[in-house]
């Protein structure tokens, strides 16, 4: 039974090594954090750490080792695999334990340009986890091939299922690869959503509203740009009937569906009253 | 273009786009929502006495009358002495009857990063748009800081209530109590938590001039908005706005309710998940800072630092 149990964590941990190795090389990691954080500079050797762990070429090169270890773990059922696994792990959890401490403002990096959610305790105890798991798989007999054409221990695979849950669990890269890959929407309210002005921009340029009014601009360049919750408001110089007036166009800022609505209203130094017509388009 | 015209032109293009919206009927059991003035006025002392205060107010000269009952802050319990003319003071008048209740002189808050401290002088950065200052720590002060702040050390979080000297500001008391967070944490605030018609918890001050006007948490750093690129997302759940947009503040120990415009970014407000405990224990979080005259006019004391609030966002004053 215990050789079963030991078995299954070869398993777990060549396919998390393999899954972490694919995210680092498919997903690249957003721009590194600054060296200072709202005006304290970071530690020289700390700020050299950042940078080191930022690199394209350092990432690369832990995740060919990740996926290396994977592939051995799979193939192989050799004692210095093993080792090297939980000596990776082990020092996994240190990294991942200084950089909850010492960077509270960035994430760990693990599953490359996933793990960009700072560091927590959920990420700490995952990585302590999995040195458990290779700890425990240091004395498993067969490699993971071998482990999964052995017809009875696929009633292990149950433990496996229940392992991987809780490691979804505590991973907060599960909601961003689910954004990623379109089966989650982000759910965060347009009233606090960053909204990019491209974004707007592009949003704006491809509206009805603002192709019917286009011709009637004086300029491209707007005169104000400014948000009000939900909407990013842009006013712009236009005329009309011979009359300098304003066009305001308001985007919406939520993720998906967003509405566009313009108004005329009368150029600031106009003395006339205000046009005020409102359409949503 | 000058704030104040910035403000009303945002204004009229987004009630012409968006609509405005109406007015809701006044309930006569609540508090009347007042402009923030003539709650407070700030200015600098033109001339004292012991029976009338005159001060230079961005709207002009104001004469206010003094009692033995008006209380005179400067730096703790003060005199009429303490009115010279030349320092900053802010007034608050008796509610509902003549007088002044209240004077305070040389107010100074210095909220922010504390980048160096030693048990005399602390370093404080207040953020990308206020600098760097430096405040004398009085050695009678210092126990007292330090009780209210247990990790005096770069890094963390410096909220003090000076006075005003030559030399620069001097801590007269803690602002709050310091958070246990460093001043970088991220907070546990849900992506996709979301926002309330109210929000609840604590409204500080901060040296914005003498006009009305107000630093909040969460303004939109794109456009001309007027944002800071690299405010931290706070821990309430705000509505992202722009500097001239109007929020309503409500102050839950006095009752008093202000339509007050954003003036400035909060981001420094954004690093605080502390609470106010002036009347009950506030919900955690900063939800503005408040110019002096807009803090006293809502009835909050500059020397304690905060009150219980409660904000509206949109464009009408709710019923409270």
């Amino acid at each position: 039974m215990v050789t079963a149990f030991q078995n299954t964590q070869v398993l777990l941990l060549s396919g998390v090594l393999l899954a972490a190795c694919l995210a680092k090389l498919a997903i690249r990691a957003p721009a590194p954090a600054p060296d200072h954080v709202h005006g304290v500079p970071l530690p020289g050797r700390l700020r050299q750490a950042t940078a080191l762990r930022h690199s394209r070429t350092m990432s690369v090169t832990v995740a060919l080792v990740e996926g290396g270890l994977g592939v051995a773990l799979l193939v192989t059922s050799q004692f210095s695999v093993r080792l090297a696994t939980a000596l990776a792990f082990a020092g996994a959890t240190w990294v991942v334990s200084e950089l909850r401490v010492r960077r509270p403002d960035a994430g760990c990096g693990c599953f490359g340009g996933l793990s960009v959610q700072h560091v927590d305790r959920r990420s700490v105890a995952r990585a302590l986890l999995f040195t458990a798991a290779a700890l425990a798989a240091l004395g498993a007999p067969r490699a993971g091939f071998a482990v999964l054409r052995d017809g009875h221990a696929t009633a292990w695979l149950g433990l496996l299922v229940v392992e991987l849950a809780l490691f979804c669990l505590l991973s907060p890269e599960i909601p961003a690869l689910l954004e990623r890959g379109g089966l989650r929407r982000a759910g965060e309210p347009c009233e606090r959503r960053h909204s990019p002005l491209e974004e707007t921009m592009r949003t704006l340029r491809a509206s009805a509203a603002w192709t019917g009014h286009e011709e009637s601009l004086v300029s491209a360049v707007p005169l104000d740009v400014w948000r009000e919750g939900c909407w990013r408001l842009l006013a712009y110089r236009a005329v009309s009937d011979g009359r300098p007036v304003e066009l305001v166009f308001a985007v919406s800022t939520a993720a998906k569906s967003r509405r566009v609505r313009v108004a005329m209203v009368p150029a600031e130094d106009e003395p006339s009253p205000a046009i005020g017509k409102s359409t949503t388009v | 273009m000058p704030p104040n015209r910035r403000e009303s032109a945002r204004r009229r293009r987004r009630d012409a786009v968006l609509g405005a919206l109406p007015d809701p009927a006044p309930d006569p059991a609540a508090d009347p929502p007042s402009a923030v003035r003539p709650g407070a006025y700030a200015g600098t002392v033109l001339d004292a006495s012991p029976h009338l205060l005159v001060l230079a107010t961005p709207d002009g000269e104001v004469r206010l009358p003094l009692s033995d009952r008006t209380s005179v802050w400067h730096g703790g319990d003060g005199d009429s002495a303490a009115l010279r003319p030349g320092r900053t003071a802010v007034a608050r008048p008796h509610r509902g009857r003549p007088g002044t209740d209240r004077v305070w002189i040389d107010p100074v808050r210095v909220s922010g990063t504390i980048l160096s401290a030693a048990p005399t002088a602390v370093d404080v950065d207040l953020g990308p748009h206020r600098g760097v200052v430096q405040v004398a720590v009085p050695p009678h002060v210092y126990a007292q800081i330090r009780v209210r702040h247990p990790r005096l050390e770069p890094g963390y979080l410096f909220d003090a209530v000076c006075v005003r000297s030559p030399g620069g500001p001097v801590a007269v008391a803690p602002g709050t109590s310091q958070p246990g967070h460093r001043a970088d944490a991220r907070t546990d605030l849900e992506p996709d938590a979301a926002v309330p018609t109210e929000s609840h918890g604590t409204a500080t001050w901060f040296d914005g001039g003498d006009a009305p006007g107000a630093a909040y948490p969460a303004v939109d750093a794109e456009g001309d908005a007027g944002g800071c690129a690299d405010a931290p997302r706070g821990c309430v759940p705000l509505p992202v706005l722009s500097i001239g947009s109007a929020v309503t503040v409500h102050n839950s120990c006095t009752g008093r309710t202000a339509r007050v415009p954003v003036t400035e970014c909060g981001c420094v407000a954004a690093r605080y998940c502390d609470r106010c405990v002036q009347c009950g224990t506030s919900p955690r979080g900063r939800l503005i800072e408040l110019t002096p005259v807009a803090f006293a006019a809502l009835g909050g004391d500059l020397d304690k630092g905060c009150f219980n609030a409660i904000l509206r966002h949109d464009r009408g004053t709710r019923r409270w």
